[in-house]
């Protein structure tokens, strides 16, 4: 039987044996109207038995799936003429490619046959080898899969009967029933916990790969951005010089458009939605703010590219002015319009956190709203402003979508917003998308940017926490 | 306040009869600052005020634009061709036996009868033959898959050979956007000639032209030709990532989740786990990808272009979510909740799964939702692993090479046809609409297990 | 929380791993299949021209389309080169002949039978939005617009780092905007062509600087083919629609790219005029624009009997219907080799015929 049909026969398996258990957890008490003599709940014995019949067999599963196909490659190998044998990995590789296609074609007997009939010659044999070494995979894999089926079912059931036998009044079932899950969740909290160093550690191993051929001083303050080098010996192409600071400079001026943007617009909206705003108005503002929040990056980055940066630059071309068509005004306008609900939220989330007291006291002394918020929650709600902030600027030097579609590719130094300037992201995704060879200084500067990348936003939350922490006035 | 003003009328009274030319007395500075000070206070309720109409403005703007964009794109036009399907332009022998028949239909010249059927309908109009130039034109009005459907007619019904009928094809998608852009008949635009306007004129008043609902945009997968794109395989593609999104991530981001608040001891180790996973989840998306490049393409070799990888990858992105959200949901629930039942007797895993799970659950399932809608919108780490090939086969199972929806917006965006800027909307449209159908879900999920 | 929800929670939670674990014996199992779709890598030139013959070879026959990735022909040429194992690409698209140094990188790694596909020929324009002014220019103008050392202004044998900042200044009847040209990186055939027929066609004015390449080749080609990096010459990356789109919103800018992108977008760009000769289908055929270079792609003959379908779409490619002079490539803007070129091409191709790089 296949892999689907055993999994589900697996699953009856399990349930079945938590039925088993409790029944003969019963059994063993004496009947059950003396389940109370058990140390512990019948359905507990059950889920004991449930467990060590699923997980073993499961186990079991996985494990054969996953050296299956090297064993019979193996196997098959060893059945096939010597000639096929001496053939390098490679062309094994695709000679088995071949097979398998023949092997999961219906025809295979009548093709045997119908070579057979014929007489042989050169491309009948290779044929008829061809198909016989099919048929052999064939079995192999049905030998394999009996194989399988077998082992993780008695698997189950020999775990199963070992476990019952140990079943006694005393049996501390729902301890090691615990202590299984607790296995489990520290298996499943470990791979989540490896997966997030790794990531760490993947960027960094590749950056100090890239760090070996161009230096690092050269990297961070070199103002000279030609990645592309050549792809060939013969070939002559950029200098591969890798100063990232226009790059940085870039990424900067972008994020410093977007701020402008969005910090006065968030703040206000945040004020106004705290302190004014009638429940009516906030049950649409709030939703509206998620809207925002919520439209996927290509779809900003598709809507600067094409609505809002041909806008600007008609208007700039109205006025005299030279704009570039993928101006960075455009790109950080539209880059503000998506952090705006970033630093509201937060913003508003600071300033509710101002104990009340401290607004009943100043409207008391006969300040305005406007007064007491300027000048008493403001203030003190600034360090979870100052922290909203810093988190909203993290978020806008790691944007990807809206730059890649909207700002330019030529590393500009330059502080013009109508000039085109590109960013960390969009070279990222430049030099990725084609030569993708990991020797090539060119593809592993998009790992050190990465790591320019992870370093900086991270840099910026731990500040953004400390900032909060440090500075939080304690009222009460 | 009436009383100050009442007050200060009767001050003013005083004053003004004592002495008029005096300084103002402190009573009409008191006022003349209030008034500037509720000036102020109006003004600053104005700008707050203003700063939410901008943000409303906003979104409107985005929104209306991209519908606008996307209207075009719902509706396309056919033409009506009279089609003789001669059996000797087709190069089939209609004597042959049906099986026979069958093959040679597969493999017959459609292309011949599609362009005898077309220089037929102008043949009469000039009374001589068109030029080469002229036929080459005149070719260009009609989807190069119209031979295609004259195939799919006639198979669908091969008693029609050697019969004539009426067949209606697609038209270029030139064609299409010329129509759209309703310029007046017979004059040339966009990149239509002067004689293919001509013609269009034509085969208007002939009523041969018709304009229908573009089912193709669902039901297709991604196409070079405009006019038959659609987000079928884009869609299988999104939905089988998310799947595995999902299926990876939330079990484990969950486990992982509670071990580390309820039974993780409190040391520097697990702090130091704390903020590297407050960290990841702020992490630009692309790093991701690199990663998803180096290890899971690099290393384990799996395929390029699988949702499996993508799946993979967009796991690591949202694990970090998961996990926050569900520890939020998890320390949300009340000690007194915890430590009643463990007076009860009850042992600590009893507690965790039989109390704090359920009652956190409907937090951990928002936070899921979220999660899984904020990796549904993600191009940029897909564009890594190499999801940004030319995929026209929809996907069947999880291995497959596919595409997903804000990739293939990506894609779409670059092309310059002026249909594809329609399609590119229309499918913007349809993601959104997928998200608020995910949001949605969330929030009545939600509210419904905060109810009970 | 009722029990009745408990449980169904609990049941929820309890299938959502049993899937998980479904998953993930999937994941384990996953080597088992075997591939069987063509899988194609590439140049951004030819791109547009193997995906409409893909898709037409998926809709007319039952094998599954071709998966075609536009990676620029250097990149597509490493990918194909790095071994014959199932997990390479079937074919790579190049916008110029492969170089000896691939064919011995190939050959290095054991990618020794490869089958070379003619499919057509393409110029490439400079071209700029219709609502600017057409420009004449010649090669020689060009190289001195664009290269990274250009002979110094008074006419001495001496290399200067190129000063040219606005078209005027190389030639007054040039118009007076800023020198903005938006080209393709180095990973792409068709930059390798441009420096080959333009850059190197323009330098060789210079009689001192041709005398050079029979004394220093090495330093010639430096000359020659390297191309300014001050943000004049803009590398747009491999996607062509995107330079497209770039100069419909720039009318100063100008763009470097494949006739055919030039063609299909015919309503709003124009191509300059090189050396007196406009680019168009004609002139490209007869070869009066002298900027045109052929188009090929190269199989992996050792790849053509396990994926299926290979020689099935070669046939399909090399049809009449496809590259044949009245095609549906040409339709695309591909010039269309002779018929007895095609019919020649057609014979070696479809009996797979090794190619052989001598030069």
């Amino acid at each position: 039987m296949n892999s689907s049909l055993l999994f589900i026969v697996l699953l009856g398996l399990t349930l079945f044996s938590y039925w088993f258990g409790l029944k003969r957890s019963l059994k063993v008490a004496g009947g059950p109207e003396h389940k109370k003599d058990l140390t512990c709940l019948p359905e507990q014995f059950g889920l004991l038995t449930a467990m060590v019949c699923g997980l073993p067999a499961l186990i079991t599963f996985l494990i054969f799936n996953s050296v299956e196909q090297l064993f019979i490659e193996h196997m098959l190998t060893a059945s096939l003429p010597a000639h096929i044998q001496s053939l390098s990995t490679i062309d094994l590789g695709l000679y088995f490619n071949n097979i398998r296609s023949i092997a999961s074609s219906e025809t295979i007997h009548s093709l045997i046959q119908t070579i057979d009939k014929q007489s042989i010659n050169s491309n009948n044999v290779m044929l008829l080898e061809q198909s016989k070494a099919a048929l052999t995979l064939k079995e192999l894999n049905l030998q394999a899969t009996w194989l399988k089926t077998g082992l993780v079912l008695v698997m189950a059931v020999a775990s199963v009967i070992i476990l019952v036998r140990k079943f006694s009044v005393n049996y501390k079932a729902r301890q090691k029933s615990e202590a299984i899950v607790h296995a489990l969740l520290v298996a499943s909290s470990g791979i989540a916990i490896l997966t997030t160093l790794g990531i760490v550690i993947s960027v960094l191993f590749e950056s100090i790969h890239f760090f070996k051929s161009v230096p690092p001083a050269e990297f961070m303050f070199g103002t000279q951005w030609s990645p592309q080098t050549a792809m060939r010996v013969d070939q002559v192409a950029g200098s591969g010089s890798f100063g990232a600071v226009p790059l940085f400079a870039g990424t900067m001026l972008i994020t410093f458009i977007a701020m402008l943007m969005a910090v006065p617009v968030g703040l206000m909206i945040a004020i106004y939605l705290s302190q004014y705003a009638s429940p009516k108005l906030r049950r649409i503002a709030k939703p509206m703010l998620e809207v925002l929040a919520g439209i996927p990056t290509v779809v900003y980055g598709f809507f600067a590219a094409l609505t809002v940066a041909p806008v600007i630059r008609n208007v700039g071309e109205s006025f005299g002015l030279s704009v570039a068509s993928e101006s960075a005004l455009a790109a950080g306008l539209v880059m503000g319009t998506m952090i705006i609900p970033f630093v509201s939220s937060l913003s508003e989330d600071a300033i509710s956190a101002v104990p009340k007291s401290l607004k009943e006291a100043s409207l008391g002394m006969g300040a305005t709203k406007s007064e007491t918020v300027i000048k008493v929650l403001v203030p003190a709600a600034l360090p979870g402003i100052v922290g909203a902030i810093l988190l909203a600027i993290s978020r806008a030097i790691g944007e990807t979508m809206i730059v890649v579609m909207a700002a330019g590719m030529a590393a500009n130094l330059t502080a013009n917003p109508l000039d085109s300037v590109t960013t960390v992201t969009v070279q990222i995704v430049t030099l990725l998308t084609g030569d993708q060879e990991f020797d090539s200084p060119k593809t592993l500067a998009a790992f050190a940017l990465g790591l320019m990348l992870f370093v900086t936003t991270l840099g910026l939350n731990i500040l953004a926490l400390k900032v909060v922490r440090k500075y939080r006035e304690q009222y009460d | 306040m009436t009383k100050s003003q009442e007050s200060s009328t009767n001050t003013k009274k005083m004053s003004n009869t004592t002495s008029s030319a005096k300084t103002l007395s402190i009573t009409d500075k008191v006022n003349m600052s209030l008034n500037k000070r509720h000036k102020k206070e109006k003004r600053f309720k104005m700008m707050g005020l203003l700063a939410v109409i901008f943000g409303f403005m906003l979104v409107l703007t985005l929104i209306g634009d991209i519908t606008s964009k996307a209207l075009p794109a719902f509706h396309q036009h056919w033409i009506k061709l009279d089609v003789d399907y001669k059996s000797s332009s087709l190069n089939v022998n209609n004597e042959a036996a049906p099986k026979l028949l069958d093959q040679q239909l597969q493999s017959a010249n459609y292309r011949k009868v599609l362009r005898e059927s077309i220089y037929q309908m102008f043949l009469t109009e000039t009374g001589k033959a068109l030029s080469r130039q002229e036929k080459r034109q005149l070719s260009q009005l009609f989807s190069t898959n119209a031979e295609f459907t004259l195939k799919d007619n006639l198979i669908a019904e091969p008693a029609q050979l050697n019969e004539k009928v009426n067949v209606w094809v697609r038209l270029d998608d030139d064609v299409d956007s010329y129509l759209k852009a309703d310029f007046p008949l017979g004059e040339p635009g966009l990149r239509i000639t002067k004689k293919q306007a001509q013609w269009i004129e034509k085969l208007h008043t002939e009523e041969r032209i018709e304009s229908r609902f573009n089912i193709s945009f669902f039901t297709a997968s991604d196409s070079r030709e405009p006019e038959l794109a659609g987000i079928r395989g884009a869609l299988t593609g999104t939905l089988l990532t998310m799947l595995v999104t999902l299926l990876l991530s939330f079990p484990l981001g969950v486990a992982g989740a509670l071990y580390l608040e309820e039974f993780a001891p409190k040391n520097r180790w697990t702090d130091l786990i704390e903020i590297n996973i407050n960290n990841l989840a702020a992490v630009p998306s692309i790093v991701f990808g690199l990663l998803g490049l180096a290890v899971i393409i690099n290393l384990f070799e799996l395929p390029r272009s699988a949702p499996l990888v993508g799946g993979i990858v967009l796991t690591l992105m949202t694990l970090p979510t998961i996990i926050i959200a569900s520890r939020a949901a998890i320390k949300a629930v009340p000690p007194s909740m915890r430590e009643a039942a463990l007076g009860l007797g009850a042992s600590k895993m009893q507690v965790t799964f039989s109390h704090v799970l359920p009652q956190a659950m409907p937090g951990i399932i928002t936070g899921g939702i979220i999660g899984i809608a904020q990796a549904l919108g993600e191009t940029a780490p897909l564009l890594m692993i190499g999801m940004v090939a030319f995929i026209v086969d929809i996907p069947t199972s999880v291995v497959d090479s596919a595409t997903v929806l804000p990739v293939q917006i990506y894609l779409w965006a670059d092309s310059p046809e002026r249909a594809f800027l329609a399609k590119t909307s229309a499918a913007i449209l349809v993601l959104l609409a997928l998200l608020l159908v995910i949001n949605v879900t969330a929030t009545v999920l939600r509210s419904k297990f905060e109810k009970k | 929380m009722n029990n009745m929800m408990k449980s169904k929670l609990t049941k929820t939670i309890f299938t959502l791993s049993l899937t998980t674990a479904a998953l993930i014996t999937t994941i384990t199992s996953v080597h088992a299949n075997s591939r069987d779709t063509i899988s194609a890598v590439g140049s951004s030139t030819v791109y547009p021209f193997s995906t409409v013959v893909a898709e037409r070879f998926g809709k007319s026959t039952n094998f599954k389309t071709p998966k075609i990735e536009s990676t620029g022909t250097g990149g597509g040429m490493k990918l194909f080169c790095t071994s014959n194992a199932i997990n390479t690409p079937d074919l790579s698209n190049a916008s110029r002949r492969m170089k000896k140094s691939e064919f011995d990188m190939c050959a290095e790694n054991g990618v020794t039978s490869i089958t070379e596909v003619l499919i057509g020929y393409d110029g490439i324009v400079m071209a700029n939005s219709n609502t600017a002014e057409q420009m004449k220019i010649t090669v020689k103008e060009i190289f001195l617009a664009l290269a990274k050392e250009v002979p110094a202004k008074d006419g001495s044998e001496k290399l200067v780092a190129n000063p040219y900042k606005f078209w005027n200044e190389i030639n007054p009847s040039l118009p007076a905007n800023k020198i903005e040209v938006l080209g393709p990186p180095p990973t792409s055939g068709t930059r390798d062509a441009f420096v080959e027929l333009v850059l190197e066609g323009g330098c060789v004015e210079f009689p001192w600087i041709k005398a050079m390449e029979k004394q220093d080749k090495s330093k010639f080609k430096e000359v020659c083919h390297s191309v300014r990096e001050d943000h004049t010459y803009i590398e747009a990356g491999e996607n062509d629609n995107l330079i497209v789109q770039k100069l419909l919103a720039n009318a100063k800018a100008f763009g470097v790219f494949g006739f055919s992108f030039l063609d299909q977008n015919s309503d709003t760009l124009q191509g300059s005029i090189i050396n007196g000769h406009a680019p168009s289908f004609e002139a490209i055929t007869e070869g009066t624009y002298i900027v045109a270079r052929p188009l090929y792609f190269y199989v992996k003959n050792a790849h053509v009997d396990k994926v299926p379908g290979i020689l099935e779409f070669l046939t399909e490619y090399t049809s009449e219907a496809a590259m044949g002079e009245e095609g549906y490539l040409t339709d695309k803007g591909l010039i269309p080799l002779s018929e007895e070129r095609l019919m020649s091409i057609r014979k070696n191709v479809l009996s797979l015929t090794p190619l052989v790089l001598t030069e």
